[in-house]
């Protein structure tokens, strides 16, 4: 088992629901939902998303639309659907729960310690 | 100084170098093999594509600037490493297709068979199988094992892998050998392996030295044998190589050695044939032009009237190419870097062997269609003779041509007549004799030729000259025929068929033996044992007069009937008949028959 995978994975996990929350107020395209993923060092390399986001497009989650850019190609903007909207939610619920026990979890190993 | 290229990425144009151009071009195929057409592979690598060019907008201040390897590099360590892309599918179980099975049912495809030089006990060939097979190769060695224990094929089915599958030398090779489709990925997958064996053998061996160190008391030994085993096996294992290596040189210098002498072969045959051919065809062409006399010959067969010299070049070069080519073959195995005669060279020569082989093909047919019509020309003569006088037969030879009669069967020759002038000469005379009722005897001279066609086949016969002579009931007969030159040979013949008058009685001369044939062929009454007899002709037969009485011979010897040349012996029960050389002994139980020089003697018991 190596840690990289692990972490990897970890990471992964929760990028789905991380996309899902950086489009849950405005519609944005794909250099903006890398930068924000970037800053917050979730990402460190920008390939990972490509999948993640046909992904969610095909599961109905997210549907996007075209804008013309001046400075290069065609910008894809993406934006949540009802659907997404509604999972949306549940994540964030179970994130919390997540977050939750996990704190739980980790600081009551260390009190024990 | 640079070659660009330029591209057209997702609607934008770049500039960009060559080798920049190539990593990307690696960069983006890497990056498709990982996904499945399931997961909507065409519109990722259509966003990536619209991302790259994207980050290289942002990279590129006007538009006479070019991406370099330096751009590029930057854009792929910002997307990240073709396994980055990847999603792992332990945690998105509902993908219906995974990349990783992707990559494992495209990859038997590619497999492709290799020595596996890095895992080999002698040539790698079983390696290569295993790998090949995706199997152990443990499995593939005990294989080689029984097959060398059934009659040695092993050895022999090694051998021939062994030279034929190529050594896995490239990491692509390696790779492809394996089965895994050659992208960056695994190729530095394959890389980070071997430092990763290296290090894990470095590890191992400290680790060990480590223990050995650990427990000074018992485990030093165990260690140490530990340490033994794996230096042993290594040791075993590099001493087969090299001398397997070593055989397998020795080996391939013999081949080498083998193939040159093969090589110097085909040089002497090549160049003797072409010389020869050469010989041949100067000889042939100046002959023609300032005619040797002997070459007539072939004027007289060449029916089809093709030029000699045309027929002689496309021999040539129908024989001719194809032994150059053999000679070319040895010049190359023995020496390594010929240059090549260039295609066009190759192809034209075998668009002329073609052409010439086509070519001698239709001069084939038509010199054969030349016999296709057989015509015959029959001139009928009566012969002034009277029954009761002996008809004698004699064959007449001409002696500005031949003074034998030795006949030679569909031969011909050249000769002259006796004004000069060329004639083809041939003895093909064949004699028939037929019974007729009639008072008077003919003689038929039957005249045939083959042709093209049914005019000219019958020119050729009609063209023929024969002659015979009646003279004091002598009928002397030409035992040649002779026709112009310009009638070339066509299977020229005459048939003399001669009808005699029944109770004619005939003498055939000895000169006559040979043109005759057997009895009943077609009709024929006359056979060559006749000859010089006094024959009577019967109707559609011959009576010899003169020839002496064929000896009888009959022996038999058994205990009832015994016959030999002493005389009659017949043995039964109720008597015995014996006649000899002394007279006639009849015996039965009853009477007593006595026939010799004493007179003639029956004695009876009644």
């Amino acid at each position: 088992m190596k840690i990289e995978n692990t972490k990897a994975q970890m990471r992964k996990g929760v990028l789905e629901f991380c996309i899902l929350s950086v489009l849950k107020d405005e519609d944005a395209y794909v250099a903006e939902i890398l930068d924000t993923l970037k800053d917050a060092k979730l990402l460190v390399v920008e390939g990972t998303i490509y999948p993640l986001l046909t992904r969610l497009k095909n599961a109905g989650l997210l549907n996007y639309r075209w804008e013309e850019s001046t400075s290069g190609p065609p910008r894809k903007y993406y934006g949540l659907t009802e659907t997404g909207k509604l999972f949306l939610k549940e994540l964030n619920t179970t994130w919390s729960e997540l977050h939750n026990a996990v704190t739980i979890v980790t600081s009551q190993k260390t009190t024990k310690k | 100084m640079n070659k660009t290229v330029n591209i057209n990425l997702a609607g934008i144009f770049f500039h960009i170098d060559e080798d920049a151009y190539l990593k990307l071009q690696r960069y983006l195929e890497a990056i498709k093999r990982s996904f499945t057409d399931s997961q909507g592979r065409s519109e990722i690598i259509a966003d990536i594509e619209a991302r790259i060019a994207e980050l290289f907008s942002e990279r590129v201040q006007n538009d006479k600037q070019v991406i370099r390897i330096k751009e590029v590099d930057e854009v792929i360590s910002i997307m990240g490493q073709p396994e980055d892309y990847l999603v792992d599918d332990e945690i998105f179980e509902d993908e219906p297709k995974t990349s990783y099975s992707k990559k494992s049912t495209s990859s038997s495809a590619s497999k492709k068979l290799f020595r596996d030089t890095d895992n080999s006990y002698i040539g790698g060939v079983s390696s290569g199988l295993a790998h090949y097979f995706g199997i152990d190769t443990i499995w593939i060695r005990l294989a080689w094992i029984l097959l060398i224990f059934g009659a040695g094929t092993g050895i022999l089915l090694y051998i021939l892998l062994w030279i034929l599958v190529p050594e896995a030398k490239t990491t692509a090779e390696k790779i492809m050998m394996t089965g895994d489709p050659v992208n960056i990925t695994n190729i530095e997958k394959k890389i980070k392996d071997g430092f990763d064996n290296v290090s894990d053998v470095a590890k191992n061996v400290t680790d060990s030295v480590g223990s050995a160190a650990k427990n000074v008391t018992d485990s030093v030994s165990n260690a140490a044998k530990n340490i033994d085993f794996q230096k042993q096996s290594n040791k075993i294992k590099s001493s087969s190589k090299t001398f397997f290596d070593t055989v397998g040189e020795i080996f391939m210098f013999f081949l080498k050695v083998f193939a040159k002498f093969i090589g110097i072969i085909l040089i002497i045959v090549g160049a003797s044939a072409l010389i020869g051919l050469i010989i041949g065809l100067f000889s042939l062409g100046v002959a023609d032009i300032i005619h040797i006399p002997g070459l007539d010959m072939v004027e007289i067969a060449n029916a089809g009237n093709t030029p000699i010299w045309l027929v002689s070049l496309l021999s040539f070069f129908a024989i001719g190419i194809p032994f150059f080519f053999l000679f070319y073959l040895g010049l190359k195995i023995l020496i390594n870097n010929l240059k090549s005669i260039g295609n066009i060279a190759k192809f034209t020569l075998l668009g002329l062997w073609l052409i010439s082989l086509i070519s001698l093909i239709v001069v084939g047919i038509r010199q054969a269609s030349e016999f296709a019509y057989d015509e015959s020309y029959i001139v009928k003569t009566e012969l002034p003779i009277t029954a009761t006088d002996t008809l004698t037969i004699r064959m007449v030879s001409n002696d500005n041509f031949s003074n034998n009669f030795y006949r030679n069967n569909h031969g011909f020759k050249l000769a002259h007549d006796d004004d000069g002038n060329k004639i083809i000469y041939s003895s093909d005379v064949d004699i028939r004799v037929k019974s007729t009722t009639d008072s008077i005897a003919t003689i038929s001279i039957e005249k045939s030729a083959d042709g093209r066609s049914y005019e000219i086949a019958r020119e050729r016969a009609k063209n023929i000259n024969y002659n015979f002579n009646l003279r004091d009931n002598i009928l002397l007969l030409d035992s040649y025929l002779t026709t112009n030159l310009e009638n070339k040979f066509s299977d020229q013949e005459v048939d003399v068929v001669l009808y005699i008058p029944e109770n004619t009685i005939v003498y055939f001369n000895n000169s006559t033996k040979d043109y005759l044939h057997y009895k009943q062929f077609e009709g024929n009454i006359i056979s060559r044992e006749d000859t010089n007899h006094y024959v009577k002709i019967l109707f559609d037969d011959a009576e010899c007069l003169d020839c002496p009485e064929e000896d009888f011979e009959v022996k038999v010897n058994t205990p009832g009937l015994k016959i030999n040349e002493e005389g009659v012996e017949i043995n039964s029960d109720e008597g015995n008949i014996k006649i000899d050389n002394k007279g006639l002994k009849v015996q039965s139980e009853d009477v007593k028959v006595n026939i010799d020089s004493n007179g003639i003697n029956i004695e009876s018991d009644n």
